[in-house]
């Protein structure tokens, strides 16, 4: 058996029972594998759980840049691109995001659930280009120290919006779009030059004038 | 204040709330502040506070967009419910909202169609060219034909019943309107609204508005296009035109004006005589203005479209009629008709709402009296906003704990009295007289 069909079988009977196959050993038997060729590809369940988050990721950043309109955007509107895209892939695959996530949380509320490791490590670095590409172009401004900063405010924002996407219960996920548009936005207000800058601009002016 | 772009939007209920609290708050310190000056003596006339409490709740109300917006909207419609300052400052709602991202207007198009923007269209302006009050206008192109799109929030429709819930207490707080004034206002208001997110609904009813008034002259009605458009996107031609007040800018003669106030004035005359159903959101934002073969109305937005049932277009009509306020008994026997007057009713309250109602009825009416109204008279609008305030301010009508009369008469009165005031701003001369 293929290793890439491994994946897309675990995912199937994830959704449709509700739970994980109760061993691998039975788990390999129904896809007529042993259990020794399983584990050649993944140790766990956990990690194609893992695997499959990371997957969505990759899609939703592969779909985002197809769209036409992708080269005229800028950098906080490639962000809203891509988390459209990605919720639009969560939607097709909400059952197994709640049943991932909601185990992780009812575990260990506070801590970023294990399952999203790869995802966000990803994430991270597609951000980080996103934020370099930013400053290129001025959406975001160039504070030493501080900006080492911004990916984590960035992961926040990921975290939320895949916690409201959990917990929305509205026709179609509207107020999930709803969300992700003001936390986009809000979040580039604050990356952006603003009020901040200025403030620490003039502090510097005064600074200088007395030395 | 207004071109400033707005920035940080709440997005939970209990942050908006919370917004509606901090307004509450500013509005009590200018009170106090408004008590304090004329305890020491000073001069702080009434229109200044009013002024600056709408100032604060405007600013409040113009970070939450959707239904929020659009109750404040349709309270500034109806003038005669609000003190005019509270009114001059919703008025500036009608244009400006934040724009949707680029990519939630992308993502809306997938939801509908499968398809982005740029695939559907030859050509799809990524920028809003404007704001309408749930959503935004985009232009578009294909096959040669300008076309209009509009593209709804997210989430607008959830959020109605939550953000009406929210308005009402704010509302009769800092308006000091009594809760019997404003509920059925308010229920109507809410159905509306709910209808007016169902843009499936408005191209039927577009479509149906421009079958049966297409005779009329010098009026526009886009095509609607049903294969473009679902349930939160709407596909209509790009009519010509501006708004009122950039049209009024370009300072048209009176010969234009007035054709352009006479197309409006039979417009809504048909609508109420012959189809009993009336385009009920008379703001300028729905109307657009152009020169071309002398003067031409554009009309967009079905979205609110009021069906008037016979009985009450029968009371509405006569209420109208010059011989029912000629004579008294006539205009007894409507009213009790009409549920206003009761056959219980003590007979000095009988008296008062007859005299506050011919009064009403005596102003209202005055256009359809005469064979020409002169609507750039701003005296007339004038008076009937102050006739509002009186009705308000009257004790006696204040103690009156029930609403009188049909609660369709809210949507004609809201109708009529934003007809009115389009056309004195237009300052056109209107023939008045029906002929069918």
């Amino acid at each position: 058996m293929e290793p890439t069909l491994l994946k897309p079988a675990y995912l199937d009977y994830l959704r449709r029972h509700g739970h994980a196959p109760k061993t691998v050993f039975a788990f390999a038997d129904a896809q007529g594998i042993t259990e020794g060729e399983f584990y050649r590809h993944y140790a766990s369940f956990a990690v194609i759980d893992r695997e499959l988050w990371a997957d969505f990721g990759r899609e939703a950043r592969e779909q985002a840049a197809q769209e036409p309109a992708w080269q005229g955007y800028g950098a906080r509107e490639k962000l809203l691109a891509f988390y459209y895209t990605l919720l639009e892939i969560l939607k097709n695959n909400r059952s197994f995001a709640l049943l991932t996530l909601g185990r992780s949380q009812q575990r260990q509320p506070s801590l970023v659930p294990k399952v999203l490791s790869q995802f966000e490590a990803d994430f991270k670095d597609f951000m980080a280009g996103l934020l370099h590409e930013g400053r290129t172009t001025g959406e975001v401004a160039s504070r030493p120290f501080l900006q080492d900063g911004y990916g984590r405010i960035f992961m926040r924002q990921l975290q939320f919006i895949l916690l409201y996407f959990v917990r929305d219960e509205s026709a179609n996920f509207e107020r999930t779009d709803a969300a992700v548009e003001k936390a986009v936005t809000l979040s580039f207000d604050l990356v952006g030059r603003n009020t901040f800058d200025s403030a620490l601009d003039f502090g510097r002016f005064l600074l200088h004038k007395r030395s | 204040m207004s071109d400033q772009p707005q920035e940080s939007l709440p997005t939970s209920k209990v942050a908006r709330a919370a917004r509606f609290a901090k307004t509450g708050f500013k509005v009590g310190a200018n009170y106090v502040q408004h008590y304090a000056k004329r305890a020491v003596g000073a001069d702080s006339p009434t229109a200044d506070l009013h002024q600056a409490n709408a100032a604060e709740l405007y600013g409040t109300l113009s970070e939450m967009k959707g239904s929020v917006l659009k109750v404040a909207q349709m309270l500034a419609m109806e003038k005669n419910l609000l003190p005019p300052a509270y009114a001059e400052q919703f008025r500036q709602a009608q244009y400006q909202t934040p724009p949707l991202s680029g990519p939630l207007v992308v993502k809306a198009f997938r939801d509908a169609f499968g398809h982005s923007p740029s695939e559907i269209f030859d050509e799809f302006e990524p920028q809003a060219r404007q704001a309408a009050s749930i959503g935004q206008v985009h232009f578009a192109r294909k096959l040669g034909k300008e076309l209009a799109v509009k593209v709804q929030y997210p989430g607008v429709g959830a959020s109605i019943q939550s953000d009406i819930a929210m308005v009402k207490p704010v509302a009769l707080r800092i308006m000091g309107l009594r809760e019997e004034t404003l509920r059925p206002y308010l229920a109507e208001v809410e159905a509306r609204l709910l209808e007016e997110t169902d843009y499936k609904l408005e191209l039927r009813r577009g479509q149906a508005v421009a079958a049966k008034c297409g005779h009329l002259p010098h009026l526009q009605f886009p095509t609607y296009y049903p294969a473009l458009s679902a349930a939160r996107i709407l596909t209509m031609d790009w009519l010509p035109g501006q708004h009122l007040q950039e049209f009024q800018a370009t300072n048209p003669s009176q010969a234009v004006r007035n054709q352009l106030g006479q197309a409006l004035w039979d417009f809504y005359q048909y609508q109420l005589r012959e189809l009993r159903q009336l385009h009920a959101d008379p703001h300028p934002g729905n109307f657009l203005f152009s020169t071309t073969n002398g003067g031409t109305v554009g009309v967009l937005d079905f979205g609110c479209v009021k069906d008037v049932p016979p009985l009450e277009q029968q009371q509405f009509l006569s209420l109208l009629d010059p011989a029912t306020l000629a004579n008294p008994d006539q205009l007894a026997s409507l009213l009790t008709e009409a549920g206003v007057l009761r056959p219980t009713d003590a007979p000095a309250l009988r008296e008062m709402y007859l005299r506050t109602l011919t009064q009403s009825l005596e102003l209202v009416g005055r256009p359809f009296r005469e064979d020409t109204f002169d609507f750039g008279d701003p005296a007339y609008l004038k008076s009937l906003y102050a006739l509002g305030d009186d009705l308000l301010q009257d004790q006696e009508l204040r103690q009156q704990r029930e609403p009188r009369g049909s609660a369709h008469f809210v949507y004609l009165n809201r109708t009529y009295v934003g007809l009115f005031s389009l056309l004195t701003e237009l300052g056109a001369v209107v023939r008045t007289q029906y002929t069918a």
